[in-house]
């Protein structure tokens, strides 16, 4: 009697195992009804109850024949080339300093990276706005400087934008490109030492040149992230009147009423396609740029350039930039959260300092709710997300049939700007599932959706380290699928799996615009309460809440940081 | 050429033990010599060879290039690496991949500090080294095209484009195959001698060192162990270690029972009784030594054939184990109690259990001190310059 081979191990066979079946249906579920919705809804009329109502192109037209909207466009271009451009500098001068030179104090930069991974945004560009507004301490000084009716710092405003954005991801740049140049293979610069070459040629010819490419793919990467922000253009940029893209969605969902879905959804479209194409042009350079990759060699340590009588400026421009981009902002949080009521920096308040915002906040009922909801939607996010991840980072890295449908399935959330997002997800819960909207668990579904793509990266990267043989030899010992899974990989994929968690935790509680639209009175969470307390002017309170909530998340980031850094997973 | 005084430095744990290093490294290498630093993984070969290069910083001690010292303690003088006009091939070669096979070798011309190069005369001078080299046809190819032997021709090519007065070579053949190893081995040769130009190689490879060197310095855990001619290298082997990592070796351990002075030829005590030995060095009465022959020197007969049943050395063994190996025939024979000798038997076949007769040529046994103790050899050649 011929033995029956099991369909799913013959090579070569189209049959997908149980798992990757339920795998690839779950995915379907959470990711095609967004784009589905969107869809739908950018092509049809709405009427007074919300309604769908008949075809139309009218929201399309609307949209290319507004005067608006090559101004917004433009300013969606300047806006994001322009936080590209300080990401990348800021960013590339920390990380040669941190990783190939002998400058002192560079430990300080990792520790800034890691405490700005912790503090939310809408608290970080606050503190920017009350640091640089009209009655900030620069303002103050320039104006004692310059006279009464001299120029001022105008923060609301595009060029606010482009220094508050570019800050916001000089820590993620620099994180990147720390990897990158950790990296590199010091012969080459050595070699180049050996030809003659001095520190500048050097730098010129090999190190920057061999880095371009890298540093093209991450001036991309933030010019995405930047393009597709809402924090940023919402609390800078509409005061201001600057707009950008994804502002105009959420006006077109607050100025008008009733809210004009079906315009903010042709937006929403037209994001997604714009994304989508430079999502593809940052793939093609990604893979460009880590070409020149290379382990350096046995046993040597990675050569680092000795700035001799430079020393002293390095260490100097190092602190400086911590104090800039970590410290500034922080130390403005505290003042305004110490003071009942926000005033400027001047000798004089300082008597009225005490922690009644503290007390306020930790005991109302509210803001209790708050912290724990987003302490629960984080942990039930990453924790969903870890486990989808894991079995789909396993099947995409070990080519099982399916694998390409998983690996597209699960990376398609990233085309959806998180505004976007939410706004889909919106007219879901609203049409197909009245029950979940306003719930905390309509929050963790649309985030779960959202972080899929970079829990599957770290799990990828996780099974890619642990040789396949480990598995094959329990086959041969005769386990099972299911298993080798729990008993072979699972252990061996701990520190991604640990590390997927934090990450997707940090994300997940950080995370405003993607359920600004979706949160209820019951599921209310920080970082949109602080978003609301801005726009209410509840400015101590804000900074009281968001210290709190900067001290308890500094400690999940450094967790994360320790754990990555450790395993060697990568960070961002 | 090169003169090479008292080098120390030590790397330093992160509890403050002693990681490895080099101590007090003494040696010369002569114009237009191939000078070998020849070590087992750790010796500090490659760390001596990057201090000579300007690429680490020694603790102490003098490096002297051409008559101008780069490096000296004493005098706090230190030469960065980029002034110190040598020319050097790295182990994973280096090869800029970004730029073509021609602005590779045309880099140090463009950083010479010497002279202005003008666009022609660097023209001129790469497409010559290039064609020395068998590469003026890739000469506007990226580099990241060519093959590992191509780039490590390359490598050479912008070693020596500038016409350096010294070449340094960091085990420039380890990531070859094997029968490209041998091809560049000859190329490699060959070129050092056509320029004329003092190399210093570091290999951990001992027929590497010996088929190209004029002149090797073995090391061990940071210190030369020995210095010598490759036949010098082998033949007289200044302890146990230098025995052993060149070349195969059998090694009788022993004593002797009275002293011996040093070039004499006496009886050493060992498990087989017995045994003749040049003691080169001289010994001390029951200091523990050891008996060396190269199993290439063996002598086997069959039982009954020798020619001289009486003399010393001689002893009855059985074959354990046969290998034919090509050129030669590799034999485990069992002489004694439970000592076993290699020996290469290029005539005479031999099968399993075979009893035959086992001669140890006086004049190619060696005694041999077992290591601690080294012994420099100082050759004719090489010279201060």
């Amino acid at each position: 009697m011929a033995i029956a081979l099991d369909d799913s191990q013959s090579v070569g066979s189209r049959r997908y195992t149980p798992k990757v079946t339920i795998l690839v249906v779950l995915l379907c579920l959470g990711i095609i009804p967004p784009f589905l919705f969107l869809a739908y809804a950018s092509l049809h009329q709405f009427d007074p109850t919300g309604a769908f109502g008949p075809a139309t192109l009218a929201h399309f037209i609307g949209i290319f024949t507004s005067r608006a909207f090559i101004p917004t466009l433009l300013a969606t271009a300047i806006y994001s080339l322009g936080a590209a451009l300080v990401a990348l500098v800021i960013g590339t001068v920390q990380a040669w300093l941190a990783e190939r030179t002998d400058a002192p104090l560079r430990g300080i930069l990792y520790v800034a990276s890691a405490i700005s991974l912790g503090i939310p945004y809408v608290l970080y560009i606050v503190s920017w706005l009350l640091f640089l507004g009209k009655a900030g301490p620069v303002n103050n000084m320039l104006r004692s400087l310059l006279g009464s009716a001299g120029p001022y710092i105008d923060v609301y405003s595009l060029g606010g934008m482009v220094f508050v954005e570019g800050m916001l991801w000089s820590p993620f740049a620099f994180l990147l490109l720390s990897s990158v140049f950790r990296n590199a293979d010091a012969a080459y610069e050595e070699a180049a030492t050996m030809c003659g070459a001095g520190l500048p040629a050097t730098l010129r010819h090999v190190t920057f040149a061999m880095a371009r490419p890298a540093l093209l793919a991450l001036a991309l990467l933030v010019f995405i992230k930047a393009s597709e922000s809402f924090e940023v253009p919402a609390l800078v940029g509409l005061p201001g009147a600057a707009r950008v893209l994804t502002s105009t969605i959420y006006l077109r969902l607050t100025l008008d009423m009733p809210p004009d879905i079906g315009s903010a959804s042709a937006f929403g479209v037209l994001l997604l396609i714009i994304m989508a194409i430079l999502l593809q042009a940052y793939s093609r350079i990604y893979a460009e740029g880590h070409r020149y990759r290379s382990i350096t060699g046995k046993g040597y340590r990675p050569r680092v350039v000795r700035l001799g009588r430079w020393r002293y400026p390095a260490g100097i421009l190092i602190g400086l930039i911590p104090l800039i981009v970590v410290v500034i902002p922080l130390a403005t949080i505290l003042w305004a959260a110490l003071l009942p009521f926000y005033q400027p920096f001047s000798l004089q308040a300082v008597p009225r300092l005490g922690f009644d915002n503290f007390v306020q906040v930790l005991r109302s009922p509210s803001f209790q709710g708050a912290i724990i909801n987003s302490l629960v939607l984080g942990a039930a996010t990453a924790t969903l997300v870890t486990a989808l991840s894991a079995v789909a980072g396993w099947c995409v890295a070990r080519r099982v049939p399916g694998s390409r449908l998983i690996d597209n399935l699960a990376t398609l959330p990233l085309v959806f700007p998180a505004i976007v997002l939410g706004l889909a997800f919106l007219e879901i819960f609203v049409h197909a599932g009245p029950l979940l909207y306003g719930s905390l668990l309509s929050l963790v579904l649309v985030s779960t959706v959202a972080y899929v793509p970079y829990g599957l990266r770290y799990a990828q990267l996780g099974v890619m380290q642990i040789h396949p043989e480990l598995e094959e030899a329990a086959d041969i010992s005769g386990a099972g699928h299911v298993a080798t899974f729990v008993k072979v990989v699972v252990p061996l994929l701990v520190p991604a799996i640990v590390s997927c968690w934090l990450f997707v935790f940090l994300l997940a509680v950080r995370a405003m615009s993607m359920v600004l639209l979706l949160v209820g009175p019951d599921s209310q969470v920080v970082a949109v309460a602080l978003f609301d307390l801005w726009n209410n002017g509840q400015i101590g309170e804000l900074a009281a809440l968001g210290c709190v909530w900067t001290a308890i998340m500094t400690a999940f980031s450094v967790a994360f940081f320790a754990v990555a850094r450790r395993y060697q997973m990568p960070i961002g | 050429m090169l003169r090479v005084e008292n080098l120390t430095k030590i790397y330093f744990l992160s509890d403050l033990s002693s990681g490895g290093g080099i101590r007090h490294v003494d040696f010369n290498v002569g114009a237009g010599e191939f000078y070998t630093l020849l070590g087992p993984s750790g010796c500090g070969k490659t760390t001596t060879l990057r201090a000579v290069a300007g690429l680490e910083e020694p603790a102490s001690g003098r490096v002297t290039i051409a008559g101008r010292a780069v490096f000296d303690s004493k005098t706090k003088e230190f030469v960065p690496a980029n002034r110190r006009n040598i020319g050097m091939v790295f182990q994973s070669y280096a090869v800029w991949p970004h730029m073509t096979v021609f602005e590779n070798a045309a880099f140090p011309l463009r950083m010479s500090r010497t002279r202005r190069w003008r666009e022609v005369e660097i023209g001129e001078r790469v497409a010559r080294t290039l064609d020395i080299m068998g590469l003026a046809a890739f000469a506007s190819r990226s580099a990241a095209q060519l093959s590992g032997g191509q780039q490590q021709r390359l490598a050479l090519a912008r070693a020596l484009v500038a016409e350096p007065r010294l070449l340094l070579l960091d085990e420039p053949l380890s990531n070859l195959d094997a029968l490209l190893r041998e091809q560049m081995r000859l190329e490699l040769r060959r070129l050092q001698k056509d320029v004329g130009i003092a190399a210093v190689y570091v290999t951990h490879d001992q027929s590497e060192a010996l088929a190209l060197s004029d002149r090797i310095a073995v090391m061990r855990d940071g210190a030369i162990v020995q210095i010598g001619t490759p036949r010098q290298i082998y033949y007289q082997p200044a302890n146990e270690f230098v025995a052993t990592f060149i070349g195969r070796s059998n090694l009788l351990r022993g004593h002797f029972t009275q002293g011996v002075a040093p070039q004499a030829r006496a009886p050493m005590q060992t498990p087989l009784g017995p045994l003749l030995c040049e003691c080169p060095s001289g010994a001390v009465a029951g200091e523990p030594v050891a008996a060396l022959i190269r199993p290439e020197h063996v002598v086997l007969t069959a039982v009954g054939r020798a020619s001289d049943p009486a003399a010393p050395n001689r002893f009855r063994g059985r074959i354990a184990h046969v290998a034919f190996l090509g050129e030669t025939t590799e034999c485990l024979v069992q002489v004694g109690d439970g000592v076993e000798i290699v020996v290469y038997s290029a005539a005479g076949e031999y099968t399993l259990s075979d009893r035959v007769d086992v001669f140890f040529p006086p004049e190619r046994t060696l005694a041999l001190a077992s290591g601690e103790k080294s012994r420099v050899q100082n050759s004719s050649k090489g010279n201060q310059s």
